[in-house]
């Protein structure tokens, strides 16, 4: 699916400071265990999120707390959606190289973008590859369960 | 011999046992953890263990910053002729171990004792 610049309904923006990040994360990850997501699929948002905040705050604004990181979402019962936005130049991610290629194991970096795509049920760039949109669909996950009503 | 150190959302606690240094990783490894994750395990490879037990029974997220430090205590530990074995991982964590390929770079046992036990063999 590729990148949809419409705007979400919701969005925050925070320094790019890692414990800001991991306080806005927390806060999307109740809403998500709210919506009654399973353990697997909250795991997974969890982990994709992370991966596409440290990126923002480490690729993108290069580490540069004067900088701003934009995390904006969609989540309901169906699927949720982020979408994380930094003030850096933006790269192209296709020429991130393949870090399960045995060469690369030991490397101890360069594994975020596989995660997310491995996690994620659809992961696109904008243009400038300064935004990433991460899109879990909750029917994807297993052992799924609703809260009891 | 055993020790502890913590940060708020990771907690770390070493032993000696079976001839083999044993971490027990307690809680998460994520973006703000992670950093001291790496420089406990690369202080204690400094230290120059023969094996290093990663004990990740108590590890409920790990991300792939985390994932780095253990690469990079890895790689400073083969330097030094050592090993690093991870055990007991939770499904979420050794499922993430598979999707990575790390599972190709460490062993990994499905306890402490198990991991031990290579060691007599």
């Amino acid at each position: 699916m590729p990148f949809d610049p419409r705007p979400l309904p919701h969005h925050v923006v925070i320094s790019s400071d890692l414990r800001a990040a991991r306080e806005i994360e927390e806060r999307l990850l109740k809403i998500v265990s709210g919506l009654g997501y399973s353990q697997e699929c909250a795991f997974a948002i969890r982990l994709a999120l992370e991966e596409a905040l440290v990126n923002a705050h480490k690729h993108g604004n290069r580490c540069d707390p004067g900088r701003k990181i934009t995390i904006s979402y969609d989540l309901d019962e169906r699927r949720a959606i982020f979408r994380v936005r930094d003030e850096g130049p933006g790269f192209e991610p296709v020429r991130v190289p393949d870090p399960t290629l045995p060469d690369r194991l030991s490397l101890p970096t360069g594994r975020g973008i596989m995660l997310m795509r491995s996690y994620l049920d659809d992961l696109a760039y904008n243009d400038k590859g300064n935004e990433v949109q991460l899109i879990k669909e909750r029917r994807s996950c297993p052992r799924e369960h609703r809260p009891a009503s | 011999m055993s020790s502890r150190t913590s940060t708020g959302v990771l907690k770390i606690e070493v032993e000696q046992r079976g001839g083999a240094t044993i971490a027990r990783l307690i809680g998460s490894a994520n973006m703000v953890s992670a950093n001291h994750l790496q420089e406990q395990l690369l202080s204690l490879v400094e230290g120059r263990p023969q094996r290093l037990v990663l004990d990740l029974s108590g590890l409920d997220f790990i991300s792939s910053v985390g994932l780095g430090g253990i690469i990079a205590a890895h790689v400073r530990c083969r330097h030094h002729g050592g090993s690093i074995v991870l055990a007991a991982p939770t499904p979420e964590i050794l499922a993430l171990l598979q999707v990575t390929n790390l599972t190709r770079l460490f062993p990994v046992r499905d306890s402490v004792d198990a991991a031990l036990a290579d060691l007599t063999h």
